[in-house]
């Protein structure tokens, strides 16, 4: 979902910038304030392991095919939705640069689109449905289902304003692309999250199974 | 198990992904370009051919609606290197992934609540 360039005027690039950069502060200062020094090695391995699963992109019908976000993941091992922020912005700032993957001007709209969605819907998803249910599994997987399809609804508004595509058609289309590559976030969100349960409980800042 | 083993087995699942992915990843479009080209009549919305030459007047006709033209040629463009084939494609991922490590490693240092 890496919006080019050439899909957005520069203006609108530069108001989402705007957006985004005020999210990357504030994720700075959850850094500051709940990154503990010790999370860092995991920090740098998530988005590691994100960037790496990024670039498999899995076949989905209709000659289409979808990768993961990783942001829901992200927000649900370090506990806040900033987390997504955090670890997402650095991926699509090496992915825009260094591999033009996704624009430059169009960055701030992928940081918020995959950033900052990703990780508010996917982190408040999962810890809703958690403690509505009590299966942190089946709650890794619809907020990671969600976050994506979400990022897609929003991403398909801004291509509208942009003049991209038109609203009810991209709207169409975006969602349902979205909402089978939805599947692929959601089935991996919890197979990581099920890995790093198993392996190191005490790493979660929520441990499965219980409700926040 | 310790952290340290914990990090080893993360840092080797994504280097064998990154070595993976060049390999079993799908090289169609993804959601985002799949409703771009069949917006715009290069594609089927549920059918899988892509025009080619419509995929392109797709993309001028976007460059005309929104203005910007603004490129520039990445170090290794669709993770690829130039001239190398698969095997500058399982180069570029792998080094994107440790590029992550190091990079992620060293902001988050900076970042991270001092625990002194």
């Amino acid at each position: 979902m890496h919006i080019p360039d050439f899909m957005f005027p520069v203006a609108q690039g530069l108001v989402y910038w705007v957006i985004a950069l005020i999210f990357i502060v504030l994720a700075l200062r959850w850094a500051r304030h709940s990154m503990g020094e010790e999370k860092v090695p995991l920090v740098a391995v998530l988005a590691a392991g994100i960037f790496a699963i990024q670039a498999l992109n899995i076949p989905i019908p209709w000659g289409t095919s979808g990768h993961m976000v990783g942001a829901a993941l992200a927000a649900i091992v370090l506990g806040s939705p900033f987390a997504g922020v955090f670890v997402l912005t650095l991926v699509l700032l090496v992915q825009g640069v260094i591999f033009g993957d996704g624009g430059i001007i169009a960055m701030g709209a992928n940081i918020i689109n995959m950033g900052v969605i990703g990780g508010f819907v996917g982190y408040y998803s999962y810890t809703a449905i958690t403690s509505m249910t009590g299966n942190s599994y089946a709650a890794a997987f619809v907020a990671g289902w969600a976050s994506l399809f979400i990022s897609a609804i929003l991403c398909a508004v801004e291509l509208a304003i942009a003049g991209t595509f038109p609203l009810v058609a991209g709207l169409t289309f975006m969602g349902t692309y979205h909402a089978v590559i939805g599947l692929i976030e959601g089935g991996i969100t919890a197979f990581a999250l099920y890995l790093i349960a198993s392996a190191r409980p005490d790493i979660l800042e929520h441990p499965r199974g219980v409700s926040t | 198990m310790e952290t340290k083993q914990f990090v080893m087995i993360g840092i080797a699942i994504a280097l064998v992904i990154a070595v993976a992915a060049p390999f079993l990843a799908s090289g169609n479009p993804d959601g985002l370009e799949s409703a771009f080209f069949s917006i715009h009549d290069a594609k089927p919305f549920m059918g899988s051919d892509l025009d080619e030459e419509a995929a392109a007047a797709a993309e001028e006709q976007a460059v005309a609606a929104t203005g910007n033209e603004f490129s520039f040629e990445a170090l290794m463009p669709d993770y690829s290197i130039p001239g190398l084939d698969k095997t500058g494609e399982v180069l570029a991922v792998v080094l994107g992934t440790l590029l992550m490590l190091a990079l992620v490693y060293g902001i988050a240092r900076v970042a991270a609540r001092p625990d002194n």
